[in-house]
């Protein structure tokens, strides 16, 4: 229960960190999209409902705050997390360099995604453009990705702790 | 061993999240600029949100800029002190200009000014490192502020609102690829549309091969499509290619508004069709 109501309040403040800090940080010239690597840690770590939540939660508040195709983000990050519920129903996604290599190929595919829809939706090519501003991105998500994905586990411990003292498990 | 039952599960939601994904698309394709219920209140929370994030972290950037800015600094000084010269000559020029300007508007009778009221903002969240290019404000329906409201700085348009909550507003940048905006060269009056192309600048489409658009060439909003006032300054040409086939040239334009540095900005509370 915990975890459902900490969810909308723990989306926002890490969506703010994200937009916010590393903006101030890197002067918007570097990127790291946490939310991304969370929607594919939860993949590989939580439950198809717990994990499903999570990424329609994380892409709503991304479409509200930033998106201009509305519901685009709920559908990339619901996309990628069941690629990697799927995917970790065969692989174990323990590894650094896979979990790197992992986060890297989703981080793209989202872009791509957006490349598609421009051409589908409104007839415009992007391709170039959107792997020219997103490709770099990409590739600091994937490399930073191992590093989230040991702090997200060590706050699902935390959080598994509290849940199992909190009144309702009792 | 995985159950086979695991993957239907799987597949049973991916083809949930399409139809929900597809619903939410339709559904606001129906209604552009019409931010929902829990849309608003995402809005109004993350307004304040971002803006006390900022204000935490912005003394911190600061310092972090300037202990990274500090090693072109003497060198960036001494191309400014030399542009403050040649600016200086220009002024003195367009004040000239200027009030020449204002006898003859005198003159004619014309109402200075777009004839809009207008309502400051604070620019209180930002993704640039997103494909989609938009800000968030801190003025909202409150204020007066609808979807299609033109959004300004003092250099030019920066875009339009494309969503408001009470408080809180979403821009979308003219840089972004959604945004279309109809405009004019300034020197010739040839006519085109610009349209963002994501990064930090823009193309102006729809330029007949045999117009003479030059480097440097001042491109502002023809008033046409009714969102922005006639004469808004949108940008500067920064290249014009002739060379590829078709019936058209291909102009890019850099924005006169640094996106990623806009701070305040002013809406224009100017609804779609209104003339001055």
């Amino acid at each position: 229960m915990i975890y459902y109501l900490l969810l909308p309040v723990f989306s926002l403040l890490l969506l703010t960190i994200q937009i916010t800090v590393f903006d101030i940080l890197f002067f918007g010239k570097a990127g790291l999209e946490i939310s991304l690597i969370l929607v594919v840690y939860a993949g590989f770590h939580l439950s198809l409902a717990r994990g499903g939540i999570l990424s329609f939660v994380l892409g709503f508040f991304l479409d509200c705050i930033t998106g201009v195709m509305p519901g685009f983000f709920v559908f990339n990050y619901m996309l990628i997390f069941l690629i990697s519920k799927a995917v970790s129903l065969k692989v174990y996604g323990g590894g650094i360099i896979f979990t790197a290599g992992f986060t890297f190929i989703c981080a793209l595919l989202g872009k791509l995604l957006i490349a598609l829809m421009y051409e589908v939706l409104y007839g415009i090519s992007v391709f170039y453009d959107v792997l020219n501003v997103s490709f770099l991105q990409a590739v600091v998500t994937g490399v930073s990705a191992p590093a989230f994905f040991a702090l997200f586990y060590r706050l699902e411990g935390l959080l598994n702790v509290w849940e199992s003292r909190s009144p309702d498990q009792l | 061993m995985t159950s086979p039952k695991r993957y239907y599960t799987v597949i049973a939601a991916l083809v949930l999240v399409v139809v929900v994904s597809l619903t939410i698309f339709s559904l606001n394709f129906k209604s552009p600029g019409k931010a929902g219920f829990f849309k608003k209140i995402v809005l109004e929370m993350a307004a304040p949100l971002n803006y006390a994030v900022n204000l935490a972290f912005s003394s911190i950037g600061g310092a972090w800029k300037r202990y990274v800015m500090l090693v072109g600094l003497e060198k960036e000084n001494r191309e400014l002190n030399a542009r403050v010269v040649s600016l200086t000559r220009d002024v003195n020029d367009y004040r000239e200009i200027s009030l020449e300007y204002a006898r003859l508007k005198k003159l004619m009778n014309i109402k200075g000014g777009s004839g809009f009221p207008t309502v400051v903002a604070r620019v209180v969240g930002r993704n640039r490192l997103s494909v989609f290019r938009t800000v968030l404000i801190d003025k909202g329906t409150a204020d007066g502020i609808e979807p299609g409201f033109p959004v300004i700085t003092a250099e030019g348009v920066a875009g339009k609102i494309m969503e408001v909550s009470w408080n809180a507003s979403k821009v979308l940048l003219l840089v972004d690829y959604n945004s279309n905006i109809d405009a004019l060269v300034q020197r010739n009056r040839c006519q085109g549309v610009l349209r963002g192309r994501g990064g930090s600048w823009c193309e102006l489409k729809y330029v007949q091969r045999s117009e003479d658009v030059e480097e440097g060439d001042v491109v502002i909003s023809s008033g046409l499509a009714g969102v922005f006032p006639k004469g808004l300054v949108l940008g500067k040409v920064a290249a014009v290619d002739k060379e590829e086939a078709g019936l058209f040239q291909r102009i890019r334009v850099s924005p006169a508004v640094d996106i990623t540095k806009v701070e305040e900005a002013l809406v224009i509370l100017k609804r779609t069709g209104e003339d001055r």
